[in-house]
């Protein structure tokens, strides 16, 4: 059993939080019955979010963080995944720039266990530190595992500081290198090993001591608590460590992995967005990361946490597919011959990167000298009533809407899920930009629609390895699921 | 001031090789038949020629950058050739380089001659960038109708038309350039095609279905331009001149500055209104006989009718409905089948307008052949909508 930790941080805690999940769903029934003449044992309720073709871990963690940093930076940048596309070359940085955040603001990347993103927000609010955390997963998985499944892509991130109204009261951290899964350079798909042992070994070995442990910490009974956010390894692993601890309190996780999948690094604090959302002022809240061990963070809300409310909304967006083929192929796990079009290749360069790459993340143009905005930047502005060389003031349009002006959905150009919509769209303060489309509506884009910015792949070189960002824009609201 | 070029430069001979899937013969073999013919046609010999500008919009298709793919090829013994290039209007740019050594009076007889070898890439539609540069960061991949598609929504949007309308008339445009291509005996399409199969094709970009799409070819076209004496004297009494040639280009005005509603092509408007001025043509509606378009897709067509002053704004869809720009209508377009039937060899294409209007003018068009004209417009038009190079030429004759 851990000690406790006798000496939460003082009214340090999690300021502000943030949650994504791309926009399609399977339904895991509809999935399960193609895959009933195997007679594999799948997951049957619920849907899992389906990130789109363009959509990784780094994407999904930027789109979850944005609302963390729309006023100030943070003192560091985490990012944390298990399925992170680059393995050197820090996925932080790249959304740092994604974000516009000055190149001042520290960043790093944490791996290898589910568990790194609340072991990244224990040590932030231990250090006293203000930071984000953003946790991004879309983890590759093997036609007729369970975890195709059960997983889910997705992301989610909190912001840390002082005065915060979800105070760290207690933790306690255990670390056990308990093999409930695993992955490797050799076995990429998570391998699973026998649900039973796991549920009855992280309840006695781990859980519940460790939250015994920081609700001690916290000067509290598990009793008292009044949500939880638990990462559990397999099914029913709360409802075990819940009667053993005496507690009576829903875990948010749960609606995460039957609506959403489990979302692996970010699903605690995405389970604990839910919990935010739910809890009263004064009440206390239970976040616990599990992986090699876990993380027991006991929460005292003060007040409303800003984002929460979107979090829990989120869950409840987005759109059924319609075929089981699709998923697979959006998943990779298959691989249809798109023909010779698709054979295209386009190298990224290190010095074009360089050069203008912050700016080509950021989505940052520039406003001339009489206030119309363009993009890209150019020394002489596209404004045909400027006439001689300028220096652009930086306008960031990521986080602006615009207006669809013309658009086609190209059925020619390869696209890894066609139509590839794409058409010219015009922000209110000047700027016109040739983008693509994503999140298509049922009806298609037309023109007049109203779009927002989402962070996706704009390339991908698959032989080399590569992938570069941009933005594409994206109808302002999404469907209610149901309603899809 | 700038007088221009008109009657300045004349046409002594043309060449243009059959379009269409040319599994036969490569670039060179190409260049070979469209130069000879005109050779053949001027009734020159080849050591006149002076200078020569090659036209290849896609260097790295089976053709190759610079002047050497056209130099070896055609044997032109230490001739100055110049390899242009300006997307899908690189042939009329390397028309308009020729007229312009003619003109300036550096040469007296000069070769233009444009190709392409698209059907080496193996599939279907124009081959794709690779490079990677600073546009390749944020700029989408769109397909060559995706891009023209776009024209539809917006015209659409301007004038309150509604979609199924607006597609009737263009697939219009592409039955009627199927009946011409029918007559055309070097076409890459000679089937006619009926209304209802046009409307029922598959869709390529929305609103363009396949038929709404022009044919991706094989070609070659070729020009040999002299002085009005020079023709004179090679027995051309009456020979064909240039009348004017103009050419615009997008600043990213169009992509970049929020003034443009994607409805039209601004660069046509410019590049016809400069070309107007230069032949001295007030009423294009009364005094050209045909014109050879830029239809890539059906909607630009639609769309150029307006940009070039023939339709009143809002009114191309009804026009090209009454037939006005049918073979037997008041201003023939697309007589030999256009982009859409003779096909698309991209930098050849502007060469092959030239070719109609030159055919047409000496009475030379068989089936074709139109009863009076006088006066012809090519206009050829690269790059997209919202990012292009224009250009308009008016061929005619001296007397």
């Amino acid at each position: 059993m851990p000690d406790p930790v006798t000496a939460p941080a003082e009214a340090f805690g999690i300021a502000a939080l943030g949650g994504y999940l791309p926009l399609l769903r399977l339904d895991r029934k509809a999935a399960s019955r193609e895959l009933a003449w195997s007679g594999l044992p799948m997951p049957r309720t619920g849907t899992r979010s389906v990130a789109d073709w363009d959509e990784d871990a780094l994407t999904m963690a930027v789109e979850a963080a944005r609302p963390l940093c729309a006023e100030n930076a943070p003192e560091a940048l985490r990012f944390a995944s298990t399925s992170a596309h680059f393995t050197d070359r820090a996925q932080s940085g790249i959304a740092l720039d994604a974000l516009a955040l000055p190149r001042t603001v520290r960043t790093s990347d944490a791996a290898n266990s589910r568990r790194v993103a609340t072991s990244a927000l224990l040590d932030a609010l231990l250090g006293r530190r203000d930071e984000i955390i953003t946790a991004g997963e879309q983890r590759p998985t093997q036609p007729g595992s369970a975890a195709q499944l059960a997983f889910g892509d997705g992301a989610a991130a909190v912001r840390t500081g002082p005065g915060a109204p979800a105070r760290l009261a207690g933790h306690a951290s255990l670390s056990h290198d308990l093999v409930d899964r695993y992955t490797s350079r050799e076995h990429p798909f998570s391998y699973p090993y026998e649900e039973r042992f796991v549920r009855d070994v992280a309840v006695a070995e781990v859980l519940v001591p460790v939250i015994r442990a920081a609700c001690a910490a916290a000067g509290i009974a598990p009793a008292q608590l009044a949500h939880v956010a638990v990462h559990e390894p397999v099914g029913a692993t709360w409802r075990a460590a819940a009667k053993a601890l005496g507690c009576k309190a829903p875990n948010h996780c749960e609606a995460v992995s039957d609506m959403a999948g489990d979302l692996g690094a970010a699903h605690a604090l995405f389970g604990l967005g839910l919990a935010l959302d739910t809890c009263e002022v004064g009440e206390y809240v239970l976040l616990v990361g599990f992986g090699s061990g876990a993380d027991a963070l006991v929460l005292e809300v003060t007040g409303p946490v800003p984002g929460a409310s979107a979090t829990a909304a989120a869950l409840k967006e987005g759109q059924v597919l319609a075929g089981y083929s699709r998923f697979l192929s959006l998943t990779g796990s298959v691989e249809l011959d798109w023909g010779m079009r698709a054979e295209f290749e386009q190298k990224a360069q290190a010095t074009v990167l360089e050069r203008v790459g912050r700016d080509m993340i950021g989505f940052i143009g520039g406003r001339d000298s009489t206030g119309n905005v363009q993009f890209p930047k150019s020394s002489f502005p596209v404004n045909p009533a400027l006439t001689e060389v300028e220096t652009l003031e930086d306008v960031r349009l990521a986080d602006l809407e615009a207006t669809v002006v013309s658009v086609t959905a190209d059925r020619l150009n390869f696209s890894p899920d066609p139509p590839f919509d794409f058409g010219l769209v015009q922000f209110d303060n000047g700027a016109r930009v040739l983008m693509e489309m994503v999140n298509r509506p049922a009806e298609g884009f037309r023109v007049g629609d109203r779009v927002r910015m989402r962070l996706r792949i704009k390339s991908q070189n698959r032989r080399l390895g590569f992938r570069t960002y941009f933005w594409k824009a994206a109808p302002l609201a999404r469907p209610v699921l149901g309603d899809a | 001031m700038a007088t221009g070029i008109r009657d300045k430069v004349a046409i002594v001979g043309m060449g243009c090789t059959r379009f269409g899937e040319r599994w036969d013969v490569g670039a060179d073999g190409l260049m070979v038949d469209a130069f000879t013919e005109a050779l053949a046609d001027a009734g020159i010999e080849r050591a006149r020629i002076e200078a020569a500008w090659v036209g290849n919009a896609l260097d790295d298709i089976n053709v190759g950058n610079s002047a050497l793919p056209a130099a070896h090829a055609l044997r032109l013994d230490k001739v100055p050739v110049t390899r242009v290039e300006n997307m899908c209007a690189t042939g009329t740019e390397a028309l308009r380089g020729a007229a312009y050594a003619v003109a300036s009076g550096a040469v007296d007889v000069a070769l233009a001659i444009g190709v392409e070898k698209l059907k080496d890439t193996g599939y279907g539609g124009l081959p794709l960038r690779t490079k990677g540069m600073q546009n390749d960061l944020w700029m989408p991949y769109g397909s060559a109708p995706g891009t023209f598609a776009q024209l539809a929504g917006a015209y659409a949007a301007r004038h309150g038309i509604a979609a199924a309308d607006l597609k009737r008339a263009m697939a219009h445009v592409s039955w009627k350039s199927h009946q011409n291509g029918a007559l055309s005996p070097k076409a890459h399409l000679r089937g006619a095609v009926d209304m209802e199969k046009i409307l029922g094709a598959p869709l390529i970009a929305d609103p363009l279905g396949l038929f709404d799409c022009c044919g991706v070819s094989d070609g070659a076209a070729a020009a040999i331009v002299t002085t009005p004496e020079i023709a004179r004297a090679l027995g051309k009494a009456d020979p064909v001149t240039i009348k004017a040639i103009q050419l615009s280009a997008s600043n990213g005005w169009e992509m970049q500055f929020g003034a443009w509603d994607g409805a039209s092509v601004p660069n046509t408007r410019a590049a016809a209104a400069r070309a107007y001025a230069e032949a001295g043509i007030r009423d294009p509606r009364a005094e050209l006989d045909m014109t050879e378009v830029h239809d890539c897709f059906s909607i630009t067509e639609l769309v150029i009718m307006e940009d070039l002053g023939l339709s009143d704004e809002g009114r191309a869809p009804s026009d090209i409905l009454d037939g006005r720009y049918d073979a037997g209508g008041a201003i023939p377009c697309q007589l030999d089948g256009g982009l859409k039937c003779f096909g698309h060899p991209v930098g050849a294409s502007g060469l092959r307008m030239a070719y109609e209007v030159y055919t047409q003018l000496q009475g030379r068009a068989g089936e074709r052949q139109r009863s009076k004209v006088d006066l012809g417009l090519t206009h050829n038009l690269g790059g997209s909508p919202f990012n292009s190079v224009a250009a308009v030429a008016i061929l005619g004759r001296l007397n």
